[in-house]
């Protein structure tokens, strides 16, 4: 090898070295800049986007994906329980989404149970399906939440109105009617809501009806299941004078016959050092 | 006198198109340069020699060989240092000056102040481009790029100065000018590196040449070695003589109303064609002996291979 | 030295280059037209005329950084003026880091032209300066030199056109760093996570650089960031530069 072609190899190694130290550095830097906290602001990058009407301008033609990856970014931003302020612009992005594209069912009803369990904001809830209902006069599935919505809410004005609605609309399954009728002297039970959400499932033309009614049945299910199993877990320490390590301890001493699981045939998440019993997923999220 | 270019044995291929097929440029080139001397180096287009000179300045990288410039690898940044460049078609930075232009090489090659300046002044005036300086490159014509490129070639007063093409698209002044500027470089004592395919320049100044043809060196050596000084035939321009009387002397190139051109290749007729023209009272106009030329043995070379 | 000897004479070429005034002209209308913005939106003017504003210089100073840093190495192949440059006594390492600090001479002036106009509008509308302001500049120049030093790699081995798309491609991932952050944390710890833990900490994150929501809404900004943002772009831009070093030595000048 000549002296040149040596001092090139010498070169070449040293940029090596140098390639592989820089990395190393900067990857121990990222590191460190991941560690410190930085204050989020909820939603600072969205509350800025100009009213739906002109977004759709600017997004050519793209809006519906668009909507899209705001609906997402949405989803994970809701999802994230560390923001505590995160329900200030709840209908701003909402209404954005529905402008860009009016007729993507899953926002309108994500962001109206958002916005009833976990802002607990049931009017923000009427004003979100309101808009899903003037955007598609044919969507009977918005009012109808709306008026489950109401019902559960004890608000049965509201509830008889809605119903009323979305009686109105072709294509509503018969329990519509049904509801209506009782929706001025019943409550809600959970056998009733069973009934009704099952009732939907069935007669369901569509596989998204089918999507929402299943996630409604699943609530009511482990609402009922995790109670039930809550007041057995209370029951064992009473007897006990201690939390049962699992659920299939309940069994053991007879306090239950079979351990439940989801409608998604999951089991159900146990904390022994508290005693409480949670569901495996959050019943909106798909 | 030491060797001041020496390459070994240099194969340099491209990888051309999507799918890689080796195209071989430069199969085994070797040669070498003596100090003092002028060095041509010739060939058609596309037989490498630019190709060649790249490699010298490892502007590319070659496959294999060895190449060195005052005893330097030519890997090494230093090997140039006493290295002047004008390239084939000279492109220069066109929105700078023609002294602006030299400035900047100058500062990149360390010069400074006063000597700077004088320096700068000096080769302006010795391409004769000191009334242009003022003026950006974007205006010059192609033989002021090339004087220019000739000063920038000349800064870091280089003892060895490689001229790629360098008197294409000169016009028969521009060329002889040039000429001289070379041939006065090798009186300061430079060695020059000339790469050209006009063979007349060549063998007007050259003393050694290379020829190279599709990436291979067919011959090299000193151009009176080359060439032989044997006269291939004589043209005998006569007047007032009929050309038939020719017929069997010599073979008649293009007859006028009273003027015969003979080629003549046997020498014993020469005497016997004055002899005839004194005989018919005519007139000899003019009497030239063709010797070989560096075309001749070039396109012999070409034929051959 | 030679290094700057290339930079100046780079520096001459990029300050004739008539994209960047185009580009220039679009921040400064930006610039003024953040004042409309605020009619159609729902926050505080203020606040939208800061956002917009830091916003548009860093978005046209990427714009500046990537077609400059593409287009003047691609051009002096491509018009070989480089032949009668690498043909002295120079490495071409000398020449890149030349190339390099030019660029960001012109960067740091056309950032400093647009900040001052910035200024001189948030001035008319507030009647006040804030020094945070300009340090979210200051660490937006930062990135600016980083995004000189990608689109100058990707000049050394491809085309302009090529090289600005790979140029931000390289900026939308170091925008997109946290979803990345998200996603792994959905995944099973693995071999795929692993892998994809690796991607994260190498693939660059340019929200280092990124103090505009600080600025905007009164946040403190952690020193200990401003720090270490800093190193991270400094190493960073090192190594990208290493990386062109690397691809250009060797490279062929047909």
């Amino acid at each position: 090898m000549s002296s040149g072609e040596k001092l090139l190899r010498r070169q070449r190694n040293l940029i090596i070295f140098l390639l592989i130290g820089s990395l190393l550095l900067f990857s121990w830097l990222k590191h460190q800049s991941d560690r410190v906290a930085r204050k989020k602001v909820p939603g600072s990058s969205i509350i800025y986007l100009p009213s739906g009407k002109y977004l759709k301008h600017i997004t050519f033609g793209y809006s519906s994906l668009v909507a899209d990856i705001i609906y997402l970014w949405a989803i994970q931003y809701y999802g994230n329980y560390e923001i505590p302020d995160r329900f200030k612009y709840l209908e701003h992005i909402f209404s954005i989404i529905s402008e860009l594209d009016p007729k993507y069912v899953d926002p309108y009803e994500v962001g109206a149970l958002i916005a009833v369990y976990e802002a607990g904001d049931p009017k923000l809830a009427y004003r979100i399906l309101d808009m899903g209902l003037e955007k598609n006069p044919d969507m009977w599935i918005f009012p109808f939440q709306a008026g489950h919505i109401a019902q559960m809410q004890k608000d049965f004005e509201v509830a008889r109105e809605y119903y009323r609605k979305a009686m109105e609309i072709p294509g509503a399954p018969p329990i519509v009617k049904r509801l209506y009728a009782h929706a001025a002297y019943r409550t809600m039970d959970y056998q009733e809501a069973w009934e009704m959400w099952k009732e939907v499932y069935e007669t369901a033309q569509e596989d998204w009806v089918k999507e929402i009614a299943y996630n409604h049945l699943y609530r009511v299910k482990s609402t009922v299941d995790t109670t039930a199993l809550g007041e057995l877990v209370k029951k064992f320490r009473e007897k006990y004078g201690r939390l049962p390590s699992d659920l299939k301890t309940l069994v053991r001493v007879g306090l239950l016959k079979e351990v439940p699981k989801d409608l998604d045939g999951k089991d159900y998440v146990y904390d022994p050092k508290t005693g409480e019993v949670k569901p495996a997923r959050v019943w909106w999220k798909r | 006198m030491g060797k001041v270019l020496e390459l070994e044995k240099v194969y340099k291929s491209y990888k051309l198109g999507f799918i890689p097929k080796k195209k071989p440029v430069l199969k085994g080139v070797s040669f070498y340069v003596n100090e003092g001397e002028i060095f041509g180096y010739l060939g058609p287009n596309g037989a490498g020699k630019t190709t060649t000179i790249k490699c010298i300045l490892n502007l590319i990288f070659p496959d294999s060989g060895q190449i060195t410039i005052f005893g330097e690898d030519s890997l090494k940044p230093k090997a140039r240092r006493r290295v002047g460049f004008l390239p084939e078609n000279p492109y220069f930075y066109d929105y700078l000056t023609g002294r602006e232009f030299l400035t900047f090489y100058a500062d990149l090659l360390g010069l400074h102040g006063r000597a700077k300046e004088e320096k700068i002044d000096y080769l302006l005036k010795l391409v004769g481009m000191e009334r242009a300086a003022e003026l950006q490159l974007r205006k010059y014509s192609r033989g002021m790029l090339q004087r220019i490129g000739l000063a920038q070639a000349l800064l870091n007063d280089p003892a060895l100065v490689i001229l790629d093409e360098p008197m294409g698209g000169l016009d028969p002044i521009g060329r002889k000018e040039f000429r001289d500027i070379i041939v006065n470089l090798k009186k300061e004592g430079k060695t020059v590196f000339l790469s050209s395919h006009i063979l007349q320049d060549i063998e007007m100044i050259c003393d050694r040449v290379a020829i190279i043809l599709a990436g291979e060196i067919i011959n090299q050596g000193y151009l009176g070695d080359l060439i032989s000084e044997k006269v291939l035939y004589t043209e005998i321009t006569v007047a007032g003589v009929p050309e038939v009387d020719f017929r069997h002397l010599g073979e008649s190139v293009s007859s006028s109303s009273d003027r015969v051109l003979l080629k003549v290749y046997e020498e014993d007729n020469i005497e016997k064609v004055i002899q005839l023209v004194q005989q018919k009272k005519g007139k000899i106009v003019s009497l030239v002996p063709r010797t070989e030329t560096l075309e001749d043995i070039f396109v012999n070379m070409v034929k051959n291979q | 030295m030679k290094i700057t000897t290339i930079a100046r004479n780079t520096f001459k070429e990029a300050k004739r280059d008539r994209v960047l005034y185009l580009l220039f002209f679009f921040a400064a209308g930006c610039l003024l037209f953040s004042r409309f913005l605020a009619l159609l939106t729902v926050g505080d003017r203020i606040k939208i005329i800061k956002d917009v504003g830091l916003a548009s210089i860093s978005l046209f100073g990427m714009l500046m950084a990537i077609l400059m840093g593409t287009g003047l190495v691609y051009k002096e192949i491509d018009k070989k003026t480089i032949f009668t440059l690498l043909a002295k006594p120079i490495h071409r390492v000398e020449f890149l880091l030349g190339k390099f600090l030019g660029l960001v001479l012109t960067i740091f002036i056309m950032t400093g032209l647009m900040a001052a106009i910035f200024l001189l509008i948030l001035f008319l509308h507030t009647f006040t300066v804030e020094w945070k302001i300009l340090l979210a500049i200051l660490y937006i120049f930062f990135e600016l030199c980083l995004m000189t030093a990608v689109a100058l790699l990707f000049s050394t081995f491809t085309t302009p056109i090529l090289a600005s798309l790979y140029s931000l491609g390289f900026y939308l991932i170091g925008h997109l760093s946290w979803s990345m952050e998200m996603l792994i944390k959905k995944v099973k710890s693995g071999a795929g996570r692993a892998a994809l833990q690796v991607l994260y900490i190498v693939l660059p994150d340019l929200e280092n650089f990124n103090f505009k929501t600080e600025v905007v809404h009164n946040l403190p900004i952690p020193a200990k960031l401003l720090g270490i943002s800093f190193l991270y772009g400094v190493v960073y831009t090192a190594f990208i530069l290493l990386l062109a070093m690397l691809v250009f030595r060797r490279r062929d000048f047909i």
